[in-house]
């Protein structure tokens, strides 16, 4: 069992708020650690905030029971191109115990799949497709898994390390209203 | 009896939608069965700008997310690298940086009640909202020579310390603003047709808030008794004494009223940490020969190096930003460039909420619902 840091308690704070929670509570990554040892690969901290790696393939079983072990706020969803493989890190925490808990999935480079989390965190909906759309991570079992911040048709994902700057984009509304993407700006003359 | 349905588009351009931002209304009738966003006409790629950048760099980049409240973006990535490379912060600049802090959220709240009031057709708070707003951004000129983008609040503490007769005039807006709040209440509040436009629009459950993933005042206007400021504090917070303003009912009129509390609430930070804050002591210049150098330590900051290094790792740093969770996850190779920068940005969560909030309702209730959940389109597309 590992102890880690708390904030300090203000001087001005009420009291409350922190006395219900005591100093040996369990670290949330290594309490699924134990419940799921197939599961989680490591347990540790990143910056004082507990951090579990999960296999990929685990992930909705590992995050349902996260969800009932109190993380009912889902952060952030972070996808990391590290060149040989890709990473997926989600920040939680949790309204009730108070307590950060980070999972990260490692994925391959070639064919970077995971599961969905938006049936979990509704919130997860757009986060998952911003991820999609910057950094190319496909969420399998998502509802509507297409990009929110670039144009439909956008050539590359543009947070991957390997994304080519050089290559110019013009953009244009059709008639119907979806965007139409060209690379030597032929769309853009008015016919 | 059924009716055809009918796709209405309501945007990109849309004064109501504060920025560019685009809805496709699927209505039956005058009844809205589906909302569908599309967002993305104001990304600049500031992520991958990021990767672009030195450390010290970026910090401009930050102002243009959400410019209405500059200082929270440049405080919530200061702090991410700072966690990062374990950086201290003199006490003078913490507090510098709680009474912008605390300013900009009275800045951003008056901006907030201005156009949510305009948007439901009555102009008079605009006027009252950017006159006071004005006061504010003179004070901010003082500090740092800016307005609206600041990149003042930097890695290591605060740019230059506060010029002479910054705290006469900071006391001076704290004492009128106190008279101007009860004069928006007298004004907005207790408003029937005000009050028949908000309550009981746009409810949701507080599972849902939370589910949705709200937070900020937004959040707080559903019964859930969070704060960053209080769970994880940062700065000198826990020195402060405030409460966090909390409403049950979940509807527009409570996210409103909650803003109305922050507001009074940050008037009260202010004058605490106006009282509080450490003198400045006098830097010799001797040591640096004429003038200091740049980046050197001063009263109001601590060293921080042209070329920055931090070690290899990893962050996820927030703040209770005016709006809500401001988050970043900061990558680092051990170079002197961010490897990766991710911003978790307050508006974009909290508009996930918005296309089940407004099922059911009518078009001039989503202009309510969507004015109470406050969303800038710099901080939604990034």
């Amino acid at each position: 069992m590992v102890v880690w840091d708390y904030p300090v308690e203000g001087k001005n704070q009420e009291p409350g708020i922190w006395s219900k929670m005591g100093a040996e509570q369990m670290n949330p990554a290594e309490e699924l650690k134990q419940l799921f040892p197939d599961s989680v690969i490591s347990a540790g901290l990143q910056i004082k905030k507990p951090l579990a790696i999960i296999k990929k393939e685990d992930l909705l079983k590992v995050a349902g029971k996260v969800k009932e072990m109190g993380f009912d706020h889902l952060s952030v969803i972070t996808g990391i191109d590290y060149v040989d493989r890709f990473e997926v890190v989600y920040n939680f925490f949790s309204y009730t115990k108070k307590q950060n808990l980070v999972l990260k999935i490692i994925l391959d480079h070639n064919n970077p799949e995971v599961s969905s989390l938006s049936s979990i965190w509704k919130g997860a909906d757009w986060l998952e497709r911003e991820t999609y759309d910057l950094v190319g991570i496909k969420f399998s079992g998502h509802p509507n898994l297409k990009r929110i911040l670039l144009p439909d048709g956008w050539i590359g994902h543009p947070l991957r390390k390997d994304y080519d700057m050089n290559i110019e984009q013009f953009v244009t509304v059709g008639e119907d209203g979806e965007d139409i993407v060209s690379t030597d700006g032929t769309n853009l003359l008015r016919r | 009896m059924k009716t055809d349905e009918l796709l209405i588009n309501m945007g990109p351009v849309h004064p109501s939608t504060h920025g560019v931002l685009r809805f496709k209304l699927t209505m039956d009738g005058e009844i809205i069965r589906k909302c569908e966003i599309v967002m993305g006409y104001l990304h600049r790629g500031t992520e991958k700008l990021g990767e672009m950048k030195t450390y010290m760099q970026f910090v401009p980049y930050t102002d243009r997310l959400d410019y209405i409240s500059a200082f929270p973006n440049n405080y919530a990535y200061t702090k991410a690298v700072e966690e990062l490379a374990g950086i201290e912060v003199p006490l003078r600049a913490e507090y510098i940086r709680v009474i912008t802090l605390e300013l900009n959220r009275i800045v951003n709240h008056l901006v907030m009640l201005g156009s949510l009031l305009l948007d439901l057709g009555a102009s008079t708070m605009i006027m009252y909202g950017f006159r006071e707003r004005e006061n504010a951004l003179q004070l901010f000129e003082m500090l740092c020579g800016a307005r609206m983008t600041f990149n003042y609040i930097r890695p290591g503490g605060v740019r230059e310390d506060m010029p002479e007769g910054f705290i006469p005039k900071l006391n001076e807006f704290i004492n009128d603003m106190e008279k101007r709040i009860d004069d928006y209440e007298q004004l907005i509040s207790g408003n029937e047709i005000f009050m028949g436009r908000m309550k009981g629009i746009g409810v949701m459950s507080t599972q849902d808030a939370i589910n949705y993933g709200m937070t900020g005042p937004s959040l707080r206007g559903h019964g859930v008794n969070y704060d960053i400021r209080k769970l994880e504090p940062y700065s000198v917070y826990p020195d402060l004494d405030f409460k966090v303003c909390v409403r049950n009912e979940g509807d527009s009129f409570a996210r409103y009223m909650v803003r109305i509390d922050e507001m009074r609430e940050s008037l009260h930070i202010l004058r605490q940490a106006v009282d509080q804050m450490p003198q400045a002591k006098p830097v010799s210049l001797a040591k640096y020969g004429i003038a200091p150098m740049t980046g050197a330590s001063t009263a109001v900051s601590t060293y921080f190096p042209r070329i920055f290094t931090p070690p290899p790792g990893e962050v996820y740093s927030r703040i209770e930003a005016p709006k809500g969770e401001l988050g970043f996850y900061i990558v680092s190779d051990g170079t002197i460039k961010p490897y990766r920068i991710k911003i978790r940005s307050p508006s974009f969560c909290n508009l996930t909420a918005i296309p089940k909030m407004v099922e059911g309702l009518m078009i001039p209730d989503l202009i309510a619902a969507f004015g109470t959940i406050d969303v800038v389109l710099g901080d939604v597309d990034r």
